[in-house]
C-alpha cells in the first residue's frame, strides 16, 4: 500500500472515532435539551388569574387583595360571554314553551292526540335538562305522525316539527360550547360547584388555556376516508350558530381571552414543595419528592455500613484463595443482576416471605442491595489507592490493624468512599424496577417528615410516578407540564449528585498530586 | 501491640511491650471475633446472590410443575387471563432478543470507535471534556430515557417517521460514504506508477464512485422518506434508546480494555512504521480483543436487564414481527411483561400466572448470570494473556 493510502486510512479512521464521539453528544443533548427546556415550564409559565385564585383558595398563598381587584375586572369581561349564553338560553327555553303550548292546546282539541301525548308531555318540567324536554317534543312529534288525519293540524304539527329539528342540534352545540367555557375559565356563576377540583378551575397555564380556546371555538372532528388514518379536521363552532345571537360571542372569546384570563409570567417555585391536587393536575410533586428522599437515604443507611466493611475485608483481610474468588463473583454477579429481579427478589423475600408490609424499609432495602456492589467496588478501590506508607506509618506507631483501618486508612480513603456513595445515591433515585412491586404507590398521601412513622407506609417517588403519570393517568396529555418537571426534577437531583461526585474525586485527584 | 483505642504513648518502658499470656490469647480471641464478624458483613452480597438466586428459583419451579416446560419455549401465544390461559414466552422471549441486537447494532460499532478514539486518538485535555458526556449518559435514569422515548421520541416517529429516519440516514451514511470512497478510489489507483496518471486516474475514480454513492444515498433515503411508521412505540424506539444506555458501558470497559493493553505493544508498532489505524487495528484490537467482547457482553446484559424503557415504549404487543427484522413493529420483552403483570398477578399468588413471572425472572437472571461469568473469564484470560506477554 502506498504511504498516502495508508495515511487516509489512518484519518478515516481517526474521524470515525470523532463520528462517533459526536453522536454520542449529539444524543446526549437530544435527551436533555427537552427534558430540560420543558420541564422548566413546570416552574415559569404564563400563570391565569386562575392558577392564582388556585394559589390563594388551595395554598393560602397570594395578595389576597390585589386578587380581588383584579378578579373584578376579570368578572367585568366575562360578563358579556355568560350574558349572551343566558339569553341565547332564554330565547330557547321560550320557543320550547310556545311548542308546549301549542302541542296542549292541540291536545286538548283532539282527543287522539291527547292520549298519545299527554303522558309524555308531562315528564317535561323545568327540572329535567334542557336537551332532553327537547328531545321528549321531538319524539311525541314523531309518535303523532300518521296518527294525525286532520289537514289543518298536520300543517301545524309539520311547522312544529321543523322547530325542533331546526333547535335540537342548536341546543346540543349549546351544552358543548358550556362545558368548553367551563374549561377555559371555570364554572359558570350561579351554578353548582363541582366536586372534582379539575372542574373547580378553569385553565390555570396559558399554554393550556389557548389549547382549550381552540377547542371552545373549533370543534374538533376526525377524517377517516382516504388512506385509513385519521386525519384532524377543525370545523368552527360558530357555523352551528349562524344567524343567532350567540354569532358574535367566539369573535368576543377570540380577542378578549387575555382580558378574561389574565395570564402573567409566574414562577411557580411551589412545584417542588406544594402537595399535589386532583391526582397531579393542579399543585406539586411534594409525596414524590419526600418518597424519593426517604427510598435514597434508607438504600443508603444499609448499603453504606455493609459496603465499606466488605470493601475493608477484602483489602485488608482477605487471603487470596477460593472462597475470597467466590465472594468477588458474587459481588460482581450482583451487580449484573437485572433491576427487575431485584424487584421480585424484594416481593418474594422482603414481603412474602418476611412479610414486611409494602413501603419504604422494603424498597430501601432492595434498592440498598441494587446499589451495594457500586460501593463495594469504590470503597475497595479508595481504600487500595491510599499510600502504604500511611499504613506504615500507623503501625509503626504501635497502632493494632483495626486501629489502624479505623483511625488512619478509612479517614484517608473517605473521600473516595464518599464519591461512590454520592453516585450510588443518584442510581437510587433514579432506579423504578426495584420499587414496582415494594414500594411504590400512584397515589400516596404525602409521608410524614418523621421516618420512623413511614417505614411501612408505601410511598410515590418521582421515577414510579413519572412512568404512571404518562401511561397511566386519564388526562395524560394535559399534564405533560408536570410529567416534565417530574423528569426535570430527578434528572437535576442525579446530575448534580454526579457533579459532586465528580468534584470530589477531582479533589482527590489533586491531593494525591500534591 | 496493644489492641487498646488510645493512643500509644511513645516513651513506654520496653518491657511493658511484652503482653502477658492472657492479654495475648484476649488480643488472638478478639482478632478473630473481629475477623469472623467482618467476614459475616462481607458474606451479605454473596447471601444476597443467593438468596436471590434461591427465591427466584422457588418461585418459577412450581410453573413448570403446573405447566410443564414445553409451552413456555414453543408457544408463541401470551393470554395469561384467558380461559384455559396460554403461557407462551417465545414471542416475549424473541422480543426481548430482538431489542438487544437492536442495542448492541447501535451501541458496539459507536462505543468500540468511541473507546479507541478516547483512549489513542484524543489528547488529554479533549478527553477530559467527553468524559463527562459519558458519565452523564450512563447516569440519567431509565425511567427518563424511557419518557423521552415515550412522549418525545414515539410522536415523532409516528407523525414525522419517513422523514426523521432520512435526514438521520443522510447525516450518517454521507460522512461514511464519503470516506469509504475516497479510500477506495486511493486503493483502486494505487497501483499506477507514473504521478501525474495516477492523480488523473485517481480524480476520475473518485468522481464516479462518489457520483454512485450519491445516487445510492438518494434513492435510499427516497425511500425512507416515503415510510410511513405505523406506531411510534416500536423495537426501532427501544432499540436506539438502549443502545444509547449501553453505549457508556461499552466504550468504558473497551477503552480500559485499550488501555489495559500496555505501551510496550504501542510503541513497538509505531516503531515498525505502522500507522495509528495499522497498530491499532492490527496489535491493539486483537491484544484487547477479549476486553472488547467483556464490554459487548456488559452493554448485552445492560440492554437485556433494562426494564422502564422497554415497558414504556416498546408497545408491549406479545407478537413475533413478521418479517423478523422489521424494526418497525411494537414488541413485548420479558422485563416487561414481569413489571406490567405482576400487578394483576399477586393477588393470586400460587397460580400459574404469577409463578411464570418468576420463570421469565430467572431466565434473564441465568443469562445474566452467564454473560457475568463469561465477561469475567474472558477479562481474566485477557490479564493472565497480556502479564504472560510482557
Amino acid at each position: 500500500m502506498r504511504l498516502a493510502t495508508r495515511k487516509l486510512l489512518d484519518v478515516s479512521s481517526s474521524s470515525l472515532g470523532f463520528i462517533s464521539i459526536g453522536i454520542m453528544g449529539v444524543a446526549l443533548l437530544v435527551i436533555l435539551v427537552p427534558i430540560f427546556s420543558r420541564g422548566a415550564q413546570a416552574f415559569v409559565f404564563k400563570g391565569t388569574i386562575e392558577h392564582r385564585r388556585l394559589l390563594l383558595e388551595r395554598f393560602e398563598r397570594g395578595d389576597a387583595a390585589a386578587f380581588a381587584e383584579e378578579y373584578e375586572a376579570v368578572r367585568a369581561a366575562r360578563q358579556p360571554v355568560y350574558d349572551t349564553i343566558a339569553t341565547f338560553g332564554a330565547a330557547q327555553q321560550q320557543t320550547l314553551d310556545k311548542m308546549i303550548a301549542v302541542l296542549t292546546r292541540l291536545s286538548k282539541r283532539n282527543d287522539s292526540i291527547a292520549r298519545l301525548v299527554k303522558r309524555r308531555l308531562r315528564r317535561i318540567s323545568d327540572d329535567e335538562p334542557f336537551l332532553d324536554n327537547v328531545d321528549t317534543v321531538s319524539k311525541v312529534l314523531e309518535r303523532l305522525e300518521g296518527h294525525v288525519d286532520s289537514a289543518e293540524i298536520a300543517g301545524d304539527l309539520a311547522l312544529l316539527h321543523s322547530g325542533v329539528d331546526a333547535m335540537a342540534p342548536q341546543v346540543a352545540a349549546l351544552e358543548e360550547l358550556k362545558d368548553a367555557v367551563a374549561n377555559l375559565l371555570g364554572p359558570a356563576p350561579g351554578t353548582v360547584q363541582p366536586a372534582l377540583p379539575r372542574r373547580q378551575y378553569g385553565a390555570t397555564r396559558w399554554d393550556r388555556a389557548e389549547v382549550r380556546l381552540q377547542d371552545l371555538l373549533y370543534e374538533t372532528l376526525w377524517d377517516y376516508s382516504g388512506d385509513g388514518m385519521g386525519h384532524r379536521v377543525l370545523k368552527p363552532r360558530v357555523e352551528q350558530f349562524r344567524d343567532t345571537p350567540m354569532e358574535p360571542l367566539f369573535d368576543y372569546v377570540e380577542h378578549h381571552a387575555e382580558a378574561m384570563l389574565q395570564p402573567r409570567w409566574t414562577c411557580y417555585w411551589g412545584f417542588l414543595f406544594d402537595k399535589p391536587l386532583d391526582i397531579h393536575i393542579f399543585g406539586g410533586i411534594l409525596p414524590e419528592l419526600l418518597g424519593t428522599i426517604y427510598l435514597t437515604i434508607g438504600a443508603i443507611l444499609f448499603a453504606v455500613p455493609v459496603g465499606i466493611i466488605t470493601a475493608i475485608y477484602f483489602s485488608e483481610y482477605a487471603r487470596p484463595g477460593r472462597i475470597v474468588s467466590f465472594l468477588r463473583t458474587c459481588v460482581s454477579t450482583l451487580a449484573g443482576v437485572p433491576s427487575i429481579v431485584f424487584g421480585m427478589f424484594g416481593l418474594a423475600f422482603f414481603l412474602n416471605a418476611c412479610h414486611m408490609p409494602k413501603g419504604v424499609l422494603a424498597g430501601a432495602l432492595t434498592l440498598s442491595l441494587l446499589i451495594l456492589p457500586t460501593i463495594i467496588r469504590a470503597s475497595e478501590e479508595a481504600i487500595r489507592a491510599v499510600p502504604r506508607t500511611y499504613r506504615e506509618a500507623a503501625l509503626s506507631l504501635g497502632a493494632g490493624r483495626w486501629h489502624t483501618i479505623v483511625t488512619v486508612i478509612v479517614p484517608a480513603a473517605l473521600p473516595g468512599i464518599l464519591t461512590g456513595t454520592v453516585i450510588s445515591m443518584g442510581r437510587a433515585a433514579g432506579e423504578t424496577a426495584p420499587i414496582i412491586f415494594t414500594a411504590a404507590a400512584s397515589v400516596a398521601a404525602v409521608l410524614s417528615f418523621n421516618p420512623l412513622q413511614v417505614w411501612n407506609q408505601p410511598t410515590a417517588s418521582l421515577s414510579w410516578n413519572i412512568y404512571n403519570l404518562c401511561t397511566e393517568h386519564e388526562a395524560a396529555n394535559e399534564i405533560r407540564h408536570v410529567q416534565f418537571g417530574m423528569v426535570a426534577v430527578l434528572v437535576t437531583v442525579v446530575l448534580v449528585l454526579n457533579l459532586f461526585a465528580i468534584l470530589l474525586r477531582a479533589r482527590i485527584a489533586r491531593k494525591l498530586k500534591g | 501491640m496493644r489492641e487498646s483505642s488510645k493512643t500509644p504513648r511513645l516513651n513506654m518502658p520496653s518491657e511493658r511491650l511484652i503482653l502477658s499470656a492472657r492479654a495475648n490469647l484476649q488480643n488472638h480471641v478478639l482478632g478473630l471475633v473481629g475477623r469472623s464478624a467482618l467476614f459475616v458483613v462481607t458474606s451479605v452480597a454473596a447471601a444476597a446472590v443467593l438468596f436471590i438466586i434461591v427465591y427466584i428459583a422457588r418461585d418459577a419451579i412450581p410453573f413448570f410443575q403446573l405447566r410443564g416446560v414445553r409451552e413456555f419455549f414453543t408457544s408463541t401465544g401470551w393470554y395469561p387471563s384467558g380461559d384455559p390461559p396460554v403461557f407462551g414466552a417465545l414471542a416475549i422471549i424473541t422480543g426481548s432478543v430482538l431489542v438487544t441486537v437492536g442495542a448492541v447494532v447501535v451501541a458496539v460499532p459507536l462505543g468500540v470507535s468511541a473507546a479507541i478514539c478516547l483512549s489513542d486518538v484524543l489528547p488529554f485535555s479533549a478527553r477530559q471534556a467527553v468524559k463527562p458526556v459519558i458519565e452523564v449518559l450512563a447516569a440519567i435514569p431509565s425511567v427518563a430515557y424511557g419518557f423521552f422515548a415515550l412522549v418525545v421520541l414515539a410522536p415523532l416517529l409516528q407523525e414525522a417517521g419517513g422523514r426523521v429516519l432520512a435526514v438521520a440516514w443522510y447525516l450518517l451514511a454521507l460522512p461514511l460514504l464519503f470516506l469509504t470512497v475516497a479510500v477506495i478510489s486511493d486503493l483502486l489507483t494505487s497501483r499506477i506508477q507514473v504521478e501525474a496518471r495516477r492523480r488523473l486516474a485517481r480524480t476520475i475514480a473518485l468522481v464516479v464512485l462518489a457520483a454512485g454513492a450519491l445516487l445510492l444515498l438518494a434513492l435510499t433515503g427516497r425511500a425512507l422518506y416515503g415510510l410511513t411508521i405505523k406506531t411510534g412505540t416500536n423495537a426501532m424506539n427501544v432499540s436506539i434508546i438502549l443502545g444509547i444506555m449501553a453505549l457508556p458501558t461499552v466504550v468504558s470497559v473497551s477503552e480500559d480494555a485499550l488501555q489495559a493493553v500496555g505501551r510496550d505493544l504501542r510503541e513497538g508498532s509505531y516503531a515498525l512504521g505502522a500507522t495509528r489505524a495499522e497498530t491499532m487495528i492490527k496489535t491493539i484490537m486483537p491484544a484487547a480483543s477479549s476486553g472488547i467482547l467483556a464490554a459487548v457482553l456488559l452493554g448485552i446484559m445492560r440492554a437485556l436487564g433494562e426494564t422502564m424503557v422497554v415497558w414504556m415504549a416498546s408497545g408491549n404487543a406479545a407478537q413475533i414481527p413478521s418479517p423478523l427484522f422489521n424494526y418497525l413493529e411494537p414488541i413485548r420483552t420479558l422485563t416487561a411483561t414481569i413489571a406490567g403483570d405482576m400487578g394483576e398477578a399477586d393477588h393470586v399468588t400460587g397460580s400459574a400466572r404469577y409463578h411464570v413471572l418468576f420463570a421469565m425472572g430467572l431466565l434473564l437472571l441465568v443469562f445474566c448470570f452467564l454473560c457475568n461469568l463469561a465477561s469475567e473469564w474472558v477479562v481474566a484470560r485477557q490479564r493472565k494473556k497480556l502479564t504472560g506477554e510482557a
